[in-house]
């Protein structure tokens, strides 16, 4: 088959995952607006108020600019990385809709993928403008020039990572009813040892030595800190990391399709 | 009287029939049991984590702000048991049409929509949050009659917050697909962990009049630890009444652009 049929195929598929964010135009400004708004509700206010307090200037080395900053920058690996939701997939596996992929000439992980990819050109352009509207608001970003490169790599491996575990978790529905729990559950816990509601620096020093035997700073608080030109680790170690925590998950999903896929039962034909 | 009765037999029915089905997928059942407690651990976690690098955060110590956080907890813990799942199923039974049989029945169709759903594996936690509750209220501690009000302002605040989110789902009447208004809900429910002095201002002033998401926790913890006054909860009581009428009518006027897709 030719290159260019192939990409016709992905680039339709690209386009249907736009028509179907944009389709309800209201619906989509709240999920680009929901982030914002507590970043400028919770975050702002949060951070102004325990450093307003007297004798309080800095927290393990953050003062409220680089606080602020830190947080801007967890809202933008947020929009960049976990936009996409695995419940499209979960129900095409739950209502037997894969039988038609397993005839069609575009296969599901293809189908998943490329409608990933779709959702990641709108995540980008959400970010960009989210970007500038919090320097318009007078927040000082600064941007660093010499790992400002890295952290948009780093946040492509970080969003091929969370879409890898979505797949799995998406997955799931060959065994479960319902798979929201899984994500939701992943979720919390990520956001709670990623770094993405404090810095790492504030949990508790046994805490932080744990975490590093998991990918969960790799996903937030890596990013967030090349972005800030405040990454004080080896880059290239974080790289070789994320590759290796997105290796194993895109092998895990590989082997779980393989087995979901001897027990699928074609639910509704 | 009889009215009650007959609700209260209905409510009895939906209970049965979802412990039965959350019976029934075990895994699921388990599932949500852990997906709450890592939720309740994270919260007191992240609060206990600052704490150990400020004495304070505006008026309150650790003790108290974890008393808050637990607060707000078990308002969550029962709103997460008893309704959370009626705001998913909405905006499906809206495009299916299938809001069409719960217009049909003999009964509320608020209540039909939105309490039909009880999560059987949150209610096994409800010892959880209350736990903390109790925990943080001695260390505190709290006097006898706030340990009687105590239950009261927990109910009080749950009906304030689900009145504000039957307020935002009803706008799902004209935007169909409901992940955006939920998404939005669930800022929103972020935002009401908080407490009101940790706002500025302006934030603070629209939180608590405009979109009164601050009523939630704030005046009942602060009359409970002393730090609020009591006309406080006045505020509570008229934010609950408004949003009630206001859910009331766009509820009635929701209906009346309501298409009904399968008929």
């Amino acid at each position: 088959m030719s290159l260019a049929v192939n990409s016709a195929k992905w680039t339709q598929t690209m386009q249907v995952a736009w028509s179907n964010q944009l389709v309800y135009k209201l619906n989509f400004l709240m999920l680009v607006l929901g982030p914002v708004l507590v970043f400028f509700f919770i975050k702002y206010n949060l951070w102004s108020s325990i450093f307003s307090m007297p004798g309080v200037t800095t927290i393990q080395g953050y003062d409220l600019a680089s606080m602020l900053e830190y947080q801007v920058w967890v809202m933008i690996v947020a929009l960049l990385a976990q936009s996409y939701n695995n419940m499209k997939l979960a129900e095409d596996i739950r209502l037997g809709r894969i039988s038609s992929y397993l005839i069609y000439p575009f296969g599901f992980w293809q189908f998943h993928t490329a409608s990933f990819f779709g959702t990641q050109v709108i995540q980008i352009i959400v970010s960009l403008l989210t970007v500038f509207a919090v320097a318009a608001f007078g927040f000082d970003l600064n941007l660093s020039l010499d790992q400002t490169p890295a952290a948009i790599a780093f946040c492509v491996l970080v969003s091929l990572l969370w879409f890898a575990i979505a797949f799995i978790l998406g997955l799931a529905a060959f065994w479960l009813d319902e798979t929201w729990v899984l994500r939701v559950i992943f979720v919390i816990i990520a956001q709670f040892l990623s770094g993405a509601i404090v810095p790492l620096e504030i949990y508790p020093v046994w805490f932080r030595s744990f975490l590093d035997y998991t990918p969960f700073p790799y996903m937030t608080y890596v990013p967030v800190k090349l972005f800030m030109g405040a990454y004080e680790g080896h880059i290239g170690t974080a790289f070789a990391i994320i590759s290796f925590w997105l290796t194993v998950s895109v092998l895990v999903a590989t082997w779980t399709w393989k087995r979901g896929i001897r027990m699928y039962s074609g639910a509704g034909m | 009287m009889g009215t009650i009765i007959k609700y209260a037999r209905i409510y009895r029915g939906f209970i049965n029939t979802c412990i039965s089905q959350a019976t029934s997928f075990r895994l699921h059942f388990f599932l949500l049991i852990f997906m709450d407690l890592f939720f309740y651990i994270s919260s007191l976690a992240t609060v206990d984590f600052i704490f150990d690098y400020v004495p304070m955060i505006g008026p309150w110590n650790r003790d108290q702000f974890l008393f808050f956080i637990s607060f707000m907890l078990a308002i969550d813990q029962l709103h997460m048991t008893f309704i959370s799942e009626g705001f998913w199923s909405f905006s499906f039974e809206l495009r299916t049409g299938h809001l069409d049989f719960h217009l049909l029945r003999p009964a509320g169709t608020i209540f039909s929509v939105f309490f039909r759903h009880i999560r059987a594996g949150s209610l096994l936690l409800i010892f959880v949050p209350w736990a903390c509750l109790i925990w943080f209220g001695m260390k505190i501690p709290l006097d006898p009659f706030a340990w009687v009000l105590l239950p009261c302002f927990v109910i009080a605040g749950l009906i304030l917050l689900v009145s504000f989110e039957l307020f935002m789902t009803m706008f799902v009447f004209w935007t169909i697909e409901v992940y955006g208004i939920n998404f939005l809900r669930i800022q929103f429910q972020q935002l009401s962990r908080w407490p009101a002095f940790a706002f500025k201002p302006w934030p603070r002033r629209i939180f608590t009049f405009v979109l009164p998401i601050l009523l939630i926790g704030t005046p009942t913890t602060g009359v409970l630890l002393g730090t609020s006054p009591w006309y406080a909860l006045l505020y509570m009581l008229a934010a609950t009444l408004i949003l009630w009428g206001l859910v009331r009518w766009l509820w009635l006027t929701g209906l009346k652009s309501y298409e009904s897709a399968s008929s």
